[in-house]
Order: C-alpha cells, then structure tokens, then sequence
C-alpha cells in the first residue's frame, strides 16, 4: 500500500522543522512529494524523515529575481539530505559545493509557499 | 527513407518588434509559404507553438487567430507550450503527421515577444519566466531561468573544473556567429574580458553570459518524404526524438547530464541511423553560455566535461571541427521563447541547402537541432540531412 506525501503534508512538517520524502523500492529517495516515483514508475512509497543536515550539492547567488522578490542577492541551493536532494536557500555569507548546512527554517516570499532555509555549519 | 522533408523556411529578424503577435507569425510564416511554393489554403494544418504570450501579453487561444491572419481559417491548428522547447515539439508532432500520412502539407511555426514591448519590464519577464519551474519545490526559493542553469553550470565546474573563462568563450564565439547572420538580435563582436566584467545575473552567469529577451517568429513547411521532389530546395527529417527529465531539479539523477537531451539524441540518432560523429553541426540550446557546454556533452558533439575545453580550443566555432551555432545561438540570435525551437530547423535548413553566406558551415550534410524546455525537464532532438 502506499505511503503517500501530498504538498500540505510536506509544507506542513516543513514549517515544524522537518523534511520529509519518499523512499522507493527502486532504490531512489525522492526529496519532494509525487505521486508515483518519477525514476520507475512504482506508487509503492515508504513516507521517510530526512536528515535535516546535509552537504551542498550546487549553489548559485541570484542577483536579478523576479518581480515577487524584494531583495536580490540570495542565495539557492541543492542540498544532498541523506539519499535526497532538495532545493532551499541559505543565510549568511554563502557556502560553497562540498559545504555542511542544516535546515534552520523556511523562506516564505513567496505568497507564503515555504521553501527550505539552511544555514551554515 | 526520410521520416518528413522541410520544404519552405521563414524567420523574422530577432530582436524588439512592435508588431502585434499574428503580423510578427504572419512575417514568417508568409516568407516560408513562398520560399516553398505553397499557398495558404493547400495546407492541411497548422502546428502553431507559443509559450507565454498569456501571461506577458493577456493573449490566448492564438491558433485561429494565427490561422486567419495568415488567410487560413478554417484549418486545423494544434498549439504547443512546452516552455522554451515549444516550437521544437509542433515540429516533432507535424513530422510525425506527414510520416503517419495523416497530412501532406503542414506549416510549423512560432511567436513569442519578450521584450519590454510587452509591457513588462525585466522583473516582470523574469517572474514569467520562472513559471516554468516548479511551482511548489523550485519557485518558493526565489529561483530564476538564469538560476536554473547557473546550479547545474556550477556542479559541472565542480565535477569537471570548466571554468569562467571557458563560458566566456561561449559568448565570444556566438556573438562572432551572430555578427554574420543579419536575422540576429546582436551583431557585434564581444571579448573574454568584457563578458568577464559583466554584472553578475546569477553566478557563474554575468549579463553576457545570458540569451537576451527577443521578440520574433519562425515559421517552417513539412511534407511528406514522397511529396517532397515536387518542390525546389527540400531537406529531409530523417530523425526526431523527444524525452522528458525528472522535475524538480533536486529529484534529477544527475544535475550535469541534461539527461533528456541524452535520450532524446540517442532516439533522433536511432531514426536517423547516424552517430554524433556523422553530423557537421549542431543549433544547441544555448540559453545560458553554460547550457551550451552541458548541451553540447549532451548531443555527443565532446565527450563528458570537455565541453569547456572544446568552446576555448575553437573546436565548435565555425572552422572548427564540430561546429555549433553557426546562427549566433540564443546567446547572439536572440531567444523569442516560442519562436526558438523552428528557428534552429530554418538555420539548419538554409545551412544544407548552402545559401548562408559567411556563416556557411563547410560541407554541411548533416545537422542537428536541441531545443531544451524548462529546468532540464524537455529536449527535442531534430536530424536534417540534404536531400540526395
């Protein structure tokens, strides 16, 4: 039977500090909720707590954002939380790839969808 | 056997253009029906592409209004949006149509503007064009497109050690492309040095690094490979392949492989019965100076992480022995998000037939078109040859 994650439950644990995901049979963990797992196919999920430390897989500083954001000069990332990566942003100076970060919050520019926020470690 | 023949080519100059959305199409559309021979009212459909003229213009359900423009109402139109590989798919549909023998005689096309004639200014555009990214696990984080390719630009300099100076090269090759196509947004040279001191849009990505917002159409005529002789100038379609990539960018195996340009090539080459070896050119998606380097590991053009190194040896300049481009690219042609994908197939059209002038690639036999779309998620892959 599945274990499935939608998008409220996800932004949900979120918001409290967690990352959740989908671990498949197949052997890939998906860091985001989906309906069936998009490397094979299978709707035969394990629901999984991601680690919320983890290593910076790319990086890159945006300094022309879209007309929602306010402030320029940010920084977004891919971060590798245990089998999983998944997108956020973070504070401070800036990391680079091969950096350890952990999860600190939720950036909320957005009409208040949450997006990871790391900080440095 | 040819899957489809492109018969008739037609592109407007890229760039900043007043004109409503149907005169920009109709420009290109009406300069391929004649550069084929082809009246409006022998074709059998059109396969229209446009990708965002809904939120940058207040303007939707274009099909008829294309086909009226152009003194074709009553045809049946298809409409693609596939982001920045939305023409590129009406292509793949209409020669799967006249291979099928569902159709005889079909135009392909499409329009985008993009520039501040529309109304938006460059924060505006920009948030249009995130809409392309995933709404609930990209967006939030504040991504851009330049965002976008910078994160798997970046991973490829990491695993690979390609260099600023290598994207640079990128840059000064297309813009030197670029400057002998007089339909490109650009026509002036550029150096090393003055794209390295651009302002930084999204590092490693400076101002010139990035394709520019343009507006433009391009426009294509299809027929069958039997109907083909019976016109003047055709070139055959011996190969299309199509895939899609995992979204959102953190779920993709590989941020480096742009790993549906990778299926789709090895299905475009399949169809074709040719290896990457055996295609003179290729028109890549070069959006972002980087998404070229990835693009062109991606087609087979230079092995996996020497993409970089090929841009600065001069290895895919014209002259050079695997040459991508010629046109200028996005970067120096300019980049009408819808109208981009059958740009490419008019490029490599009038490349095999020999009438591009100073851009003449030497002995082009065999093209190859990638048209990406979204983060990574679309690629088609186009083979053209001359016709026998």
């Amino acid at each position: 039977m599945s274990d499935a994650l939608d998008y409220a439950t996800w932004a949900e644990a979120l918001r409290e500090g967690r990352l959740l995901g989908l671990a498949c049979g197949c052997g890939h963990t998906n860091g985001s909720p989906t309906g069936a797992c998009p490397h094979c196919g299978s709707r035969d999920f394990e629901r999984v707590e991601l680690p919320t430390e983890g290593v910076v897989h790319s990086e890159t500083t945006i300094q022309v954002p879209p007309s929602t954001f306010e402030e320029r000069g940010y920084q977004v990332v891919v971060v590798e939380v245990g089998e999983a990566k998944v997108m956020g942003r973070v504070d401070g100076d800036g990391v680079a790839i091969g950096d350890e970060v952990r999860l600190s919050g939720v950036v909320a520019e957005d009409d208040g969808n949450p997006a990871p926020r790391f900080e440095a470690i | 056997m040819a899957r489809a023949a492109v018969v008739g080519a037609g592109m407007t100059k890229f760039g900043v253009h007043e004109q409503p959305l149907q005169e920009l199409f109709g420009e290109a559309a009406f300069a391929a029906l004649d550069d084929a021979g082809v009246e409006s009212r022998d074709l059998d459909a059109l396969y229209f592409g446009n990708a965002m003229s809904g939120q940058a213009e207040n303007e939707t359900h274009l099909g008829p209004r294309m086909a009226s423009h152009i003194g074709a109402a009553g045809l049946e139109v298809q409409r693609f949006e596939d982001a920045c590989a939305t023409s590129a798919n009406a292509f793949k549909n209409a020669v799967q149509a006249v291979d099928a023998g569902v159709h005889d005689v079909v135009l392909v096309g499409g329009v985008e503007r993009c520039t501040p004639e529309t109304g938006k200014d460059t924060p505006e555009m920009t948030r249009i064009f995130a809409s392309a990214s995933h709404r609930q696990y990209e967006q939030p984080t504040g991504l851009t497109f330049p965002g976008v390719f910078a994160l798997l630009t970046k991973r490829h300099m990491h695993e690979y050690g390609t260099t600023e100076e290598q994207l640079a090269e990128v840059a000064v090759k297309n813009h030197a492309h670029g400057r002998l196509n007089p339909r490109a947004h650009f026509g002036k040279e550029t150096t090393v040095a003055e794209v390295l001191e651009g302002p930084v849009v999204a590092d490693p990505f400076r101002l010139m690094d990035c394709c520019p917002f343009s507006d433009g159409a391009s426009a294509v005529v299809v027929t069958s490979d039997d109907l083909a002789d019976s016109y003047d100038a055709p070139v055959d379609v011996t190969g299309v392949g199509h895939a899609t990539d995992v979204v959102p960018i953190g779920d993709k195996t590989s941020l480096t492989a742009t790993q549906a340009a990778r299926d789709a090539a090895a299905q475009a080459y399949e169809q074709a019965d040719i290896e990457a070896d055996d295609a003179d050119f290729a028109e890549v998606h070069d959006c972002f100076t980087g998404a070229e380097i990835l693009a062109s590991e991606a087609i087979g053009f230079a092995p996996d992480g020497e993409g970089g190194t090929y841009a600065a040896e001069g290895r895919t300049s014209l002259g050079g022995d695997r040459p991508i481009n010629p046109s200028g690219g996005l970067k120096a042609k300019g980049h009408p998000i819808g109208a981009t994908g059958t740009a490419q197939i008019v490029e490599l059209t009038e490349q095999l037939r020999g009438t591009v002038g100073e851009r003449q690639v030497t002995d082009a036999d065999v093209g190859v078109a990638h048209n990406l779309g979204g983060d990574a998620a679309t690629t088609v892959v186009s083979v053209l040859e001359g016709r026998a």
